[in-house]
């Protein structure tokens, strides 16, 4: 039996770690640094914000569309004794969010956590070799540290994704790490039963909107965190700026070479902000969609507008492309949707002017159901 | 010429200080500030010695346009401070701009609104580049929390760059013209007397160049002799009200929950409270006082601030001010610490700083508490020798000719015309929206017979303001209310709703006059209901207002008549597109299908009205089993309070299903009462059914058919209940049996008792037969 070849070349990873990706920045940001520094971080507070928010003078691009001071206060939460947790919608780049501030602070966005139903205690912690654990006993070798001990005892960031995905009780194990910035192993003995967190740890945490009420974090919990909630991108020329800019990084990278067709995006934008608002743009309310209809969401169904049109008839894709892959992402499988959005397109669209309107609005039979 | 420009932002402590100080260093001649110059012979009223905020209100009437504008004032605001202090150095201050009711005024509903907002580009430029969220953060960052040394300077910088090259539209450079003039005038009279002009800093640059262009232009040749100082300049003339108009500026009491409630573009600086702080306590004290403030309101609303919260906020909020080089916390960075230590959850909204909106809806309690101590509640008051519009006057003399001024409570008749007339000009006084005067009951629809009103009237303090600001609607109460009326009309658009509701207010206050415009707009409006129960309402009303003209002088006018037209087509339109199958009763769409039964009846030959076409859409109604069952029930009432039904015994018979005879029987009594009370047969049939039920069946319809019986009045009822005594071959009192469904909740429980305990002992083998019936 083959081996497989588990190290990829950098340059064929499918997506970098955002240290690898900003290197170049990182270090003039680095070079550039002039202000005072939290202890153990890697860059100072101004300057992690300029990594994230941008900054023209040392060419450093601007990786977050949204407001600066949310930036600005989730770094200075990192900075102070409680955690940060990202709260929004999916879809809302918290998780890009929270690389980001990892690798601006820590250098280091690799030590995640992601929750899950099936998340443990040992892999927020430690676990052990049990062949080692078995021959030696308890001993630093056998000691297998998961992202939460090495954060700690690195004085890293450790980020910890969908935290309200997991049991309350696998929650409550950062209680006293946030606390007391303690992680006792009482397997251990001496010194090195206790780690104690160094200069620069904290958690950024990451939590769904949707899935309130699903495992509600423990009000002891929650007092130990700072709250920061994303919000959808409020302006549609940045939204759309930003559907087409991806999209069209997506369409290359699969080998199409038609850019995304801008008057298709902006329908699709549009459509989208207004489904997900419950409003259209001249203000009449409508349902919203139970779906989530995030700029995520909006971009992949962009990058299949674009594939579609290209691979199906070697052109960019039009607004008949559109309404088969709405159907797709923003019905999914549910009725009640599929209905909301056929209303949408027989009712909604035909006010408005514009030929892709009008042909969204003609291709309208081709949802499925 | 020695002539000190002060661009400011309006509500700006800092620049209020700034403009303090630059008269006092300067001891001008001359101070001249944007406000308007109509009420420059009236500056003394100002200084009466009111306690800010207070506004300059002015109103503007004639044929095509109606404008009401308002220019605050309180004690930071760079004019106030101007003109107090103007005085104090005994300086000639005078408003130099046009008047509030000028045609460069319009749409401007506040004067002190910060006119850079329109030009938003540039704005949008700097927020970028300095890395903040809006233009008031920026403005904290630059001028409010920053070093004051070389305030002036930066304040030319700032202005100069935002506007730029930018052309001010039509309106701004109007008014900008003429302050000019007032500028070239006092600069002038002036000679080598310093000269202070306070305007907002977006027009400064053009008067700037203005006053440069005309220091060089043709008319160079000019002494400044040492009599141009003495002689009365040559003042540009004050435009004089156009004669066809009416309007007029009064003095009205402000607070600064209306100042901060400006929105778009004619909002100027947000958060009063916390800006008044900045003024009396410098940027530390203003800092810890908000801070205070909203732990303040916090816990008295028994929201949990702990101390170690407070110290995250503190914390917080001096760690964002070091990061974004303030030396003191300022507005945002103390809210940032707040918000970030109290918060716990996720926000549904925004935080309402980050942008320039005012306060929507969806905010997290903690943060409408922040916002609403940030907006402080503080009230100002006139000097009781203020001088007020007419309609104020009128408004009293009315009051009390009627003795109706003071605090009291008012039982009217309106059948008597001495209470009839007392009750349209209350009703007059409540259109215009003046506080204290409220209706506890009193005839709501114009459907129910009632026919007494019960008023409170109450001296309420915002009584003045109110009534000095509804002056703009007109001299006289009855001019003013009508106004306010047709306003509301126009804009109620297609709400049919609200049109409903202004027809009524109309009918109320006696101003059928308003009527006829608004009418023409019901009539567009009503095609394009979506819903039933409104269109109902609608019907209903001016239906009633057409028939009883007695009561409210409305006979049988054509324009009524179009209305009632459109809504019985709209309703039965409608009426045939609701399906959906089993729902709940709706007495709203019940009561479109009784409204638009009785125009047929009572108007229907009168308008032609078509009853054949209605009645074939009512049975395919009737006889359609996915509309729902109390429409279906409406629908066969119809039917058959026309007589239009061959056997109705057999349709009850076919439309009984216990889990829906309630509902379908709300729908049928609500339109055939009278019809069901004196068809012996179709009784007979609903008591058999009714008591064929068993008893789980009985408990599900129980409510519904309660509420169907409720269409019954009481004496009915009572008849109702005779006659199934007599069925029975009792002949006992049947109020009392009425009495006994008192509280029917008690009944279902104990038959739910007695049929749990039945069920056991037959478990138990107890019993073998069956107890009930």
């Amino acid at each position: 039996m083959e081996a497989v070849e588990v190290t990829a070349p950098a340059e064929q990873v499918q997506r970098p770690r955002a240290e690898v990706r900003y290197e170049q920045e990182l270090a003039r940001l680095k070079a550039d640094d002039q202000a005072a520094r939290p202890p153990g971080w890697a860059l100072s507070v101004q300057a992690a914000r300029r990594f994230i928010v941008g900054d023209q003078k040392l060419d450093v691009s601007r990786k977050f569309v949204g407001d600066p001071s949310l930036i600005e206060r989730a770094l200075v939460t990192l900075a102070t004794s409680r955690g940060l947790m990202l709260v929004g919608e999916p879809g809302t780049a918290k998780s890009l969010l929270s690389e980001l501030l990892a690798a601006a602070v820590s250098g280091d966005s690799t030590l995640t956590i992601q929750g899950g139903a099936a998340t443990t205690e040992d892999q927020i912690r430690y676990s052990w070799n049990y062949a080692l654990l078995v021959s030696e006993g308890p001993s630093q070798r056998s000691l297998v540290p998961a992202p939460l001990l090495r954060g700690m005892a690195e004085g890293r960031t450790v980020r910890f994704e969908e935290i309200t995905r997991c049991p309350l009780e696998v929650q409550d194990c950062l209680l006293s790490p946030l606390s007391d910035r303690v992680l006792a192993i009482p397997e251990l003995t001496g010194p090195g039963s206790m780690v104690f967190a160094r200069d620069g740890f904290n958690i950024i945490a990451t939590a769904n909107t949707r899935d309130r009420g699903v495992n509600d974090m423990s009000s002891a919990l929650k007092r130990r965190f700072n709250f920061e909630t994303v919000f959808p991108i409020a302006d549609l020329g940045t939204e759309l700026a930003l559907v087409e800019e991806e999209a069209t990084k997506l369409l290359q990278r699969s080998g199409v070479t038609a850019a995304p067709n801008r008057g298709v995006t902006e329908v699709l934008v549009t459509a989208f902000r207004e489904l997900r608002s419950g409003q259209t743009a001249r203000g009449d309310a409508m349902e919203r969609l139970s779906a989530v209809m995030s700029t995520a969401e909006a971009v992949s169904v962009a990058h299949a507008v674009g594939l579609r049109g290209w691979f199906l008839r070697g052109e960019p894709g039009t607004a008949e492309d559109l309404v088969a892959c709405l159907a797709g992402t923003a019905a999914k499988d549910s009725p009640e949707d599929l209905a909301k959005l056929r209303r949408y397109l027989s009712q909604q669209v035909t006010w408005r002017s514009g030929d892709h309107w009008k042909a969204l609005h003609s291709a309208r039979h081709q949802l499925p159901g | 010429m020695a002539v000190t420009f002060i661009g400011v932002r309006h509500h700006s402590p800092a620049c209020a200080r700034l403009v303090a100080r630059t008269i006092d260093e300067l001891q001008p001649a001359y101070v001249l500030i944007e406000g308007p110059a109509d009420l420059n012979p009236r500056l003394d009223e100002l200084l009466l010695g009111h306690e800010l905020p207070v506004a300059v209100f002015t109103s503007y009437r004639d044929e095509e346009r109606r404008h009401a504008s308002w220019a605050p004032l309180c004690d930071y605001s760079p004019e106030w401070v101007a003109l107090t202090r103007g005085r104090a150095v005994d300086a000639q201050v005078r408003f130099i701009d046009l008047p509030a009711w000028h045609p460069a005024f319009a749409g401007v509903g506040n004067r002190y609104a910060d006119a850079e907002l329109r030009y938003a580009e540039v704005l949008e430029r700097l927020c970028r580049e300095f890395g903040v969220d809006n233009v008031d953060v920026l403005w904290d960052h630059l001028v409010e929390i920053a070093p004051a040394d070389d305030l002036a300077e930066r304040l030319v910088t700032y202005f100069d760059l935002v506007r730029g090259e930018t052309a001010a539209d039509e309106g701004d450079s109007a008014r900008e013209a003429y302050m000019a003039q007032w500028v070239a005038a006092a600069a002038q009279a002036g000679g080598d007397e310093p000269v202070v002009v306070v305007t907002g800093g977006f027009h400064r640059p053009a008067l700037v160049a203005a006053l440069a262009r005309a220091g060089s232009g043709g008319d160079e040749p000019q002494d400044p002799g040492p009599s141009a100082g003495s002689s009365s300049p040559p003042w540009p003339d004050i435009p004089a009200l156009p004669t066809h108009a009416h309007g007029g500026s009064y003095l009205v009491p402000y607070s600064f929950r209306r100042l901060d409630a400006f929105d778009g573009y004619q909002s100027g600086m947000p958060s009063p409270a916390y800006y008044q702080a900045l003024w009396e306590y410098g940027p530390h004290g203003a800092a810890r006082h908000l801070s205070e403030a909203v732990t303040t309101r916090l816990r008295e609303r028994k929201q949990t601030v702990s101390t170690a919260d407070l110290i995250a906020a503190r914390t917080t909020a001096e760690a964002l001010a070091m990061v974004r080089g303030h030396t003191h916390p300022a507005r945002t960075d103390v809210l940032d610490g707040l918000a970030s230590a109290l918060v716990n959850e996720a926000l549904d909204v925004p935080l309402p700083w980050t942008s320039r909106s005012p306060l929507g809806s969806g905010n997290h309690p903690v943060v409408v508490e922040m916002i609403a101590a940030l907006s402080g509640s503080r009230v100002g008051r006139l000097h009781p020798d203020t001088p007020a519009p007419a309609l104020v006057h009128d408004l009293e003399a009315e009051l009390e000719r009627e003795n109706l001024a003071g605090s009291a409570n008012h039982e009217l008749d309106l059948t008597r015309e001495h209470d009839a007339r007392r009750s349209r000009l209350l009703h007059r006084v409540r259109l215009l929206g003046i506080p204290g005067f409220h209706r506890e009951r009193g005839p709501s629809t114009g459907l129910d017979p009632q026919l007494h009103e019960h008023w409170q009237v109450r001296v309420h303090p915002d009584r003045l303001a109110a009534a000095i600001e509804a002056g703009a609607y007109g001299a006289t109460l009855t001019d003013a209310a009508a106004a306010a009326l047709t306003e509301r009309a126009v804009t109620a658009g297609s709400d049919v709703d609200k049109l409903a509701r202004v027809l009524f207010d109309a009918a109320l206050a006696g101003l059928s006059t308003v009527l006829d415009d608004a009418l023409q707009e019901v009539d567009r409006a009503v095609g394009r209901v979506p819903e039933l129960a409104p269109l109902g309402q609608l019907l209903a009303v001016v239906l009633t207002m057409w028939r009883h003209d007695r009561v409210f002088g409305t006979a049988h006018t054509t324009a009524l008549s179009t209305v009632i037209a459109a809504a019985v087509r709209r309703i039965l339109w409608l009426v045939e597109g609701v399906h959906g199958g089993p729902q709940p009763a709706d007495r709203g769409r019940i009561g479109a299908l009784v409204a638009c039964r009785d125009a047929l009846r009572h108007a229907g030959t009168t308008l032609k009205l078509d009853r054949e076409d209605a009645l074939r859409i009512v049975g395919r109604v009737a006889a359609n089993s996915a509309v729902p069952p109390d429409l279906r029930g409406a629908s066969f009432g119809f039917e058959w309070s026309f007589a239009a039904v061959g056997d109705p015994e057999r349709v009850v018979r076919g439309a009984f299903q216990p889990a829906t005879a309630g509902d379908w029987l709300a729908g049928l009594f609500a339109l055939a009462r009278e019809e069901v009370l004196h068809t012996e047969a179709v009784l007979t049939l609903l008591d058999e059914r009714i008591t064929g039920m068993d008893a789980h069946e009985f408990l599900v319809a129980l409510p519904a058919l309660r509420q169907a019986f409720e269409f019954f009045p009481p004496r009915e009822r009572a008849q109702l209940a005779e006659r199934l005594l007599a069925r029975r071959g009792h002949h006992g009192d049947a109020r009392a049996l009425l009495r006994g469904v008192n509280d029917p909740e008690r009944v279902a429980v104990g038959m739910a008792l007695d049929q749990r305990v039945d069920a056991r002992l037959r478990r138990e083998g107890l019993i073998v037969q069956e107890v009930r019936p």
